[in-house]
C-alpha cells in the first residue's frame, strides 16, 4: 500500500494503541478488562486515557475474563456501550458467555489479539483462538494493521448496536499489536456523527418491566435462533454499508472482502489478518514475472460473506489458502469454509489449502512466490499441506 | 434492524423456582460480639460506638458508651484498655486505639454539657450505695436510671474515691472527674458525703432503711513489707502522699525517693516525686517487662528520668546519717493463679546496696473487711460474693476492691454496673438481667480485610518532658476530630453490621432483603453458597447448617 500522506493527525502507534484509540474515540460507557499478553497495552493504554480524562468509561477490573465478559453483557443490557479486550487462554476462558452474549442479542465490541493458546506456552501469532469461537454467534473482523484495527473498532460499534450482535475483532500478536505503523487519527466530531447512539428496544432497567433470557420452550428458543440467523444475514450488508460512509468521511475503504489485483488472475491467494502483507507483495512480484497473481483478503469471516467469495472465485483456476491457524484433524479453518462455501458452484478453482504461520512461524514473501509457482497448477490435496 | 426479538425480552419470570431447595445452609446476621466488647470490664459495645464515631455521631456515641459506663472521659485517660490487647486490627497493622476515641467522645460530652436523661419512671424502693468511688458512683448511676431512689454514703467530704485521691492530675485531671461525676450527681442522688458507715450497726441500720445496700468501700489499707519499719518519718504511705496536695507531697519528700512496686500506684508516685524535683527509683519484684503498671506508665515514667530496679526485693532499711541505707538482693518473680498472687526467690550472692532519703512503698492496697466481722463471708481478703456480687447477707451485694482483687477503675466500674443490674432484677419482676454475651468472638480470620488498607494507629501526643516535669499538666493531648475520625475508621467493626450493602450486592440469588437497620435472606431462593458471609467485611454473617426435619 501506498505510505499514507502526511498530516496533522497521523501519529505513530503500534495496533494495541491503535485500537486504545479507536475504543476512545467511539466512547463506551462500560469497559471490563482483564490484562493479558499481548493484549495488555490496550488495557494500559485506556487507563493511561482515564487517568488523564480523555476517557471516562467506568473501567471495571474484574478477577477473570469470564467475569470480565458477565460484566460486559449485563452492562450492555442495560443498554451501555461496552468494549472488552483480550487474547488466547482468556477469550477461551469466556467461551461459555461468548453463547450468552450473541443468545441475549448484547450488542458489544471485544478486541483480540490472535494467540497461541498453550501448550505449549506461547504467545506467537496464531489464529486458532478466535477461529475455534466461530460458532459462538459473534460477529467477526480480522484485521491487517494497525490503522485497519482502529477504523474497524469504530465501525464495528455501529455494526453490532444495528444488529444487536456481539462483534469480535482479531488482529495478529505482535505483527500486528505490537508494530509500530503510521496511523490517521479520526477527529472525534468525525466519530461522533459516525457512531450516533441508538436507543434499543429494550433494555434492562426500562419500564417494560420484561426480563431478559428467561426460559423458554423449545419452539421459543427455536425462534430467537432464527431471529439471530436474519441478524446475521444483515450483517454483510450492514458492514458494507459502514464500510462505505467510513470511506467517504476519511478515504478509507473498509468492505467486507477485499480483492486486490485479482482481475483475470490465474492463481489467488486467500487470507486473513497480517498474513494479508506478504501475500499482496508476493502478488505483485509475481506479476512483475508474469503470474497472474491476486489476493482475496477476508475481512469478515462471521458471517462469511458466501455469495461474495463465491462470486470473487468462480471462473478462477486456482486459489491457494493460508491459513495461520490448524484445525487438527481437518487442517485450516479458512480452507474448510471455502471448501464449503464453493461446493457445487459452476467452475470452482481448484483450491489449495496451506497450513502457513501456524504458531506464528514468519512466511516470507518468497514462500509466497514459491507456493504460487507449485501449486498453481497442481490437483489439490484432500490433506492439509503443512508449509515449511 | 428491526426485527422483532420479543422472545427475548418477556414478562417471564423465574420467581416460582424455589431455588432455595438446593441448600444445606442458611446465613444468619449475628451481631457475635467483638474481641474489645469481650474484653471490655463494663461490657462496652465497642465497635457500635466507634461506628457513630465514624459516622459523625457524636452524642449517638456518648449515649452508647454511657450505658455501660459513666466515665468515658476518665476511662479514655486511664483506663488499662485490655480492649485495646485483644482488638483484631493487630493481626493486620495495630490495635484500634479505643481509648483515645472513648476520650475523644467524653471530652466532646463534657463540652456540649450533654446529660443523662431523667429515669423514665420512678419506683418505690430505695437502694444505699456505701462509697462515692467507681464501683459506688458505677452502681448508685445505674439504679438511678432503673427509676430506683439511691442514697449514697461516702466518708470523704468529696465523691470520686481513688479516681480523685490516687490519680495524680497530669494523668487526670480534676474537671474532667468533677464533670463526670457531677453528671452522675444531677440524675437526682441522694448525697450523704462525710458519712461514716465503717461499722455492722451503721450498715444493719441502712439495710433496714433501704431495700437493698450495695457496699464499695474500696480497699484502703496498704499492705506493709515486712522488711520496713512504717513508722520511720522517712517511710512515706503512698496512698496518703498521692492524696495530699502537691505542697505536701513536696513538703513529705526528701531529695531521693525510692518508690517500691511496679503497679500503677507506684508510677503516680515516682513521677508525682519527679515533678518535685526529686531523684526517683523505684524497686519493682517484677522483672522488666512485666509490671502490673500500663505500659504507657512505666514508658512515660522512664522519659521523665524514674530510674528502675526491676526483680529485686528490699531486705532491710536503715539510716546512717546521710540517708537511708537500702539492702536488696535480686529474685526470681512468679506470678500465681489469680491476680495479686506471685512467689519469690532471692538469688544468692546478687544483694546490693540503695542509698535514698525516702521510701514510698506502693505494694497494693488490701479492703478493711475486718471492720464487718461477722456480716460476710470471706473470700480471701475480700468480701465473698456470687457473680452477681450478693453477699451471704441476702440484700446486700458487695463489689469494687472490697469484694474483689481485680484493681482497675474499670473494673471497678464494671461491678458496680452489674451489683446494679443485679439488684435491680431483685427488687423489680419487670427488668430483667441482662442475658450473657455469646462467649465466642468474631476471630481475625472471619474479617474480611481486602476492605481495609493498612493504616498503622494515630496517637495521641504526649506533653513534651520538660514541660512535663513543671507542673501537672495532662500528659496525654487529645485526638483532633479529624484524626480521631480516621482512627475511628480503622475499626474492623467486627461482628457490628455496618450497613455496608455487600451481601445484598454480591448475592448472585438477589435472595438478600434490605430491611430498616438490617437486612433478610429470602430462603426460597438463597442456595447457601456463603458469597455474603465471605464478602463480610465485619464478620457479622454466619452460616447455619441445616438439618433435615
Amino acid at each position: 500500500m501506498n505510505a499514507p500522506a502526511f498530516n496533522e493527525n497521523l501519529h505513530l502507534l503500534n495496533g494495541n494503541h491503535a485500537v486504545a484509540w479507536g475504543v476512545r474515540l467511539a466512547k463506551p460507557d462500560v469497559a471490563p478488562l482483564y490484562p493479558i499478553t499481548p493484549q495488555t497495552p490496550i488495557l494500559e493504554k485506556l487507563i493511561d486515557f482515564q487517568s488523564k480524562n480523555e476517557f471516562d468509561a467506568e473501567l471495571l477490573t474484574p478477577e477473570s475474563e469470564h467475569s470480565a465478559m458477565a460484566a460486559a453483557i449485563a452492562a450492555s443490557a442495560t443498554g451501555a456501550r461496552v468494549f472488552t479486550a483480550t487474547s488466547s487462554q482468556g477469550l477461551l476462558l469466556m467461551h461459555e458467555l461468548l453463547h450468552y452474549a450473541s443468545g441475549a442479542r448484547t450488542p458489544m465490541v471485544l478486541f483480540n489479539v490472535n494467540r497461541t493458546p498453550g501448550a505449549p506456552w506461547g504467545f506467537w501469532p496464531d489464529q486458532i483462538d478466535s477461529l475455534s469461537q466461530r460458532d459462538t454467534g459473534w460477529i467477526q473482523f480480522y484485521s491487517e494493521n494497525p490503522q485497519e484495527s482502529l477504523d474497524t473498532v469504530i465501525q464495528a460499534f455501529r455494526i453490532s448496536e444495528a444488529a444487536n450482535l456481539p462483534v469480535m475483532i482479531n488482529h495478529d500478536a505482535f505483527y500486528v499489536s505490537h508494530s509500530i505503523e503510521p496511523v490517521n487519527l479520526p477527529s472525534a466530531e468525525v466519530v461522533d456523527g459516525f457512531l450516533p447512539r441508538i436507543p434499543r428496544e429494550f433494555q434492562l432497567g426500562d419500564d417494560s418491566g420484561r426480563s431478559l433470557g428467561a426460559p423458554l420452550d423449545q419452539a421459543g428458543w427455536n425462534l430467537t435462533r432464527q431471529d439471530m440467523d436474519v441478524a446475521m444475514q444483515g450483517v454483510e450488508r450492514l458492514t458494507a454499508a459502514a464500510g462505505g460512509d467510513w470511506a467517504k468521511l476519511t478515504g478509507r475503504p473498509a468492505a467486507p472482502l477485499e480483492l486486490y489485483r485479482c482481475e483475470d488472475a490465474e492463481v489467488v491467494f486467500v487470507t486473513m489478518g497480517s498474513m494479508c502483507g506478504n501475500a499482496r507483495e508476493a502478488v505483485d512480484r509475481l506479476r512483475e514475472n508474469g503470474i497472474a497473481a491476486g489476493l482475496l483478503k477476508v475481512r469478515l469471516f462471521r458471517p462469511l460473506p458466501a455469495e461474495a467469495l463465491r462470486e470473487a472465485l468462480a471462473g478462477v483456476p486456482c486459489a491457494i489458502v493460508l491459513d495461520r491457524n490448524y484445525s487438527p484433524g481437518t487442517g485450516g479453518v479458512l480452507h474448510q469454509e471455502l471448501k464449503a462455501v464453493l461446493f457445487g458452484i459452476e467452475t470452482p478453482p481448484r483450491l489449495h489449502g496451506m497450513l502457513a504461520g501456524v504458531g506464528g512461524v514468519n512466511v516470507p514473501v518468497e514462500t509466497i512466490e514459491k507456493l504460487a509457482a507449485e501449486y498453481r497448477n497442481a490437483a489439490p490435496s484432500a490433506q492439509p499441506i503443512w508449509v515449511e | 434492524m428491526n426485527e422483532q426479538i420479543s422472545p427475548l425480552w418477556t414478562h417471564l419470570t423465574t420467581e416460582g423456582r424455589m431455588t432455595g431447595t438446593w441448600r444445606s445452609a442458611l446465613p444468619n446476621y449475628q451481631n457475635q460480639p467483638s474481641p474489645c466488647l469481650g474484653a471490655c470490664p463494663v461490657n462496652g459495645r465497642i465497635a457500635e460506638w466507634i461506628k457513630q464515631v465514624k459516622d459523625g455521631d457524636l452524642q449517638g456515641a456518648w449515649v452508647t458508651l454511657v450505658d455501660n459506663n459513666p466515665f468515658p472521659a476518665i476511662a479514655g485517660r486511664i483506663c488499662h484498655h485490655p480492649c485495646e490487647t485483644a482488638c483484631n486490627r493487630q493481626d493486620l497493622d495495630e490495635t484500634v486505639g479505643i481509648c483515645s476515641l472513648e476520650r475523644f467522645v467524653g471530652d466532646a460530652a463534657l463540652a456540649e454539657g450533654w446529660q443523662f436523661p431523667s429515669a423514665s419512671i420512678e419506683r418505690d424502693q430505695s437502694v444505699a450505695v456505701i462509697g462515692g468511688g467507681p464501683a459506688g458512683l458505677s452502681a448508685a448511676y445505674q439504679l438511678r436510671r432503673h427509676g430506683f431512689a439511691v442514697s449514697l454514703y461516702e466518708t470523704r467530704d468529696e465523691l470520686g474515691g481513688l479516681m480523685r485521691f490516687g490519680i495524680p492530675s497530669y494523668r487526670l485531671e480534676p474537671a474532667v472527674l468533677d464533670g463526670e461525676v457531677d453528671r452522675i450527681v444531677a440524675l437526682g442522688i441522694d448525697l450523704h458525703l462525710g458519712a461514716e458507715v465503717t461499722d455492722n450497726a451503721a450498715l444493719t441500720a441502712l439495710r433496714g432503711s433501704h431495700d437493698a445496700v450495695f457496699l464499695a468501700t474500696g480497699a484502703s489499707l496498704p499492705k506493709r513489707l515486712p522488711a520496713l519499719d512504717y513508722s520511720r518519718p522517712w517511710v512515706i504511705d503512698s496512698a496518703e502522699f498521692l492524696a495530699a496536695p502537691a505542697d505536701e507531697q513536696s513538703d513529705q519528700a526528701g531529695a531521693h525517693i525510692l518508690v517500691i512496686g511496679g503497679g500503677s500506684a507506684a508510677m503516680d508516685v515516682a513521677r508525682s516525686a519527679r515533678r518535685h524535683g526529686r531523684e526517683v527509683t523505684v524497686l519493682t519484684l517484677e522483672p522488666e517487662g512485666q509490671l502490673p503498671a500500663q505500659q504507657v506508665e512505666v514508658e512515660e515514667a522512664i522519659e521523665e528520668g524514674v530510674k528502675f530496679v526491676c526483680g529485686a526485693m528490699l531486705q532491710s532499711a536503715e539510716t546512717d546519717g546521710t540517708g537511708v541505707k537500702l539492702q536488696c538482693v535480686h529474685v526470681d518473680f512468679e506470678t500465681g493463679k489469680n491476680p495479686g498472687e506471685f512467689s519469690v526467690t532471692p538469688l544468692e550472692g546478687s544483694g546490693f546496696e540503695l542509698l535514698v532519703d525516702t521510701i514510698i512503698p506502693a505494694v497494693g492496697q488490701d479492703a478493711d473487711i475486718d471492720r464487718w466481722s461477722g456480716m460476710f463471708d470471706q473470700q480471701g481478703s475480700v468480701i465473698g460474693t456470687g457473680t452477681d456480687w450478693q453477699t451471704s447477707a441476702p440484700g446486700l451485694f458487695a463489689g469494687g476492691d472490697v469484694a474483689s482483687m481485680s484493681r482497675f477503675v474499670t473494673q471497678a466500674v464494671g461491678m458496680g454496673k452489674e451489683a446494679a443490674q443485679a439488684i435491680a432484677a431483685s427488687l423489680a419482676p419487670d427488668i430483667a438481667l441482662p442475658g450473657a454475651d455469646d462467649p465466642a468472638q468474631v476471630p481475625y480470620e472471619r474479617i474480611n480485610t481486602t476492605y481495609q488498607d493498612k493504616h498503622n494507629r494515630t496517637r495521641q501526643r504526649s506533653r513534651d518532658v520538660k514541660e512535663r516535669l513543671a507542673g501537672f499538666d495532662q500528659v496525654q493531648q487529645p485526638l483532633s476530630a479529624d484524626k480521631a475520625h480516621s482512627e475511628a475508621s480503622r475499626c474492623f467493626s467486627c461482628g457490628t453490621c455496618i450497613y455496608c450493602d455487600n451481601c445484598y450486592y454480591y448475592c448472585p440469588d438477589m435472595a438478600i432483603t434490605r430491611l430498616d437497620g438490617g437486612y433478610s435472606v429470602n430462603a426460597d431462593y438463597c442456595k447457601g453458597c456463603g458469597l455474603c458471609v465471605a464478602e463480610c467485611p465485619t464478620g457479622s454473617i454466619h452460616m447455619q447448617e441445616e438439618k433435615a426435619p
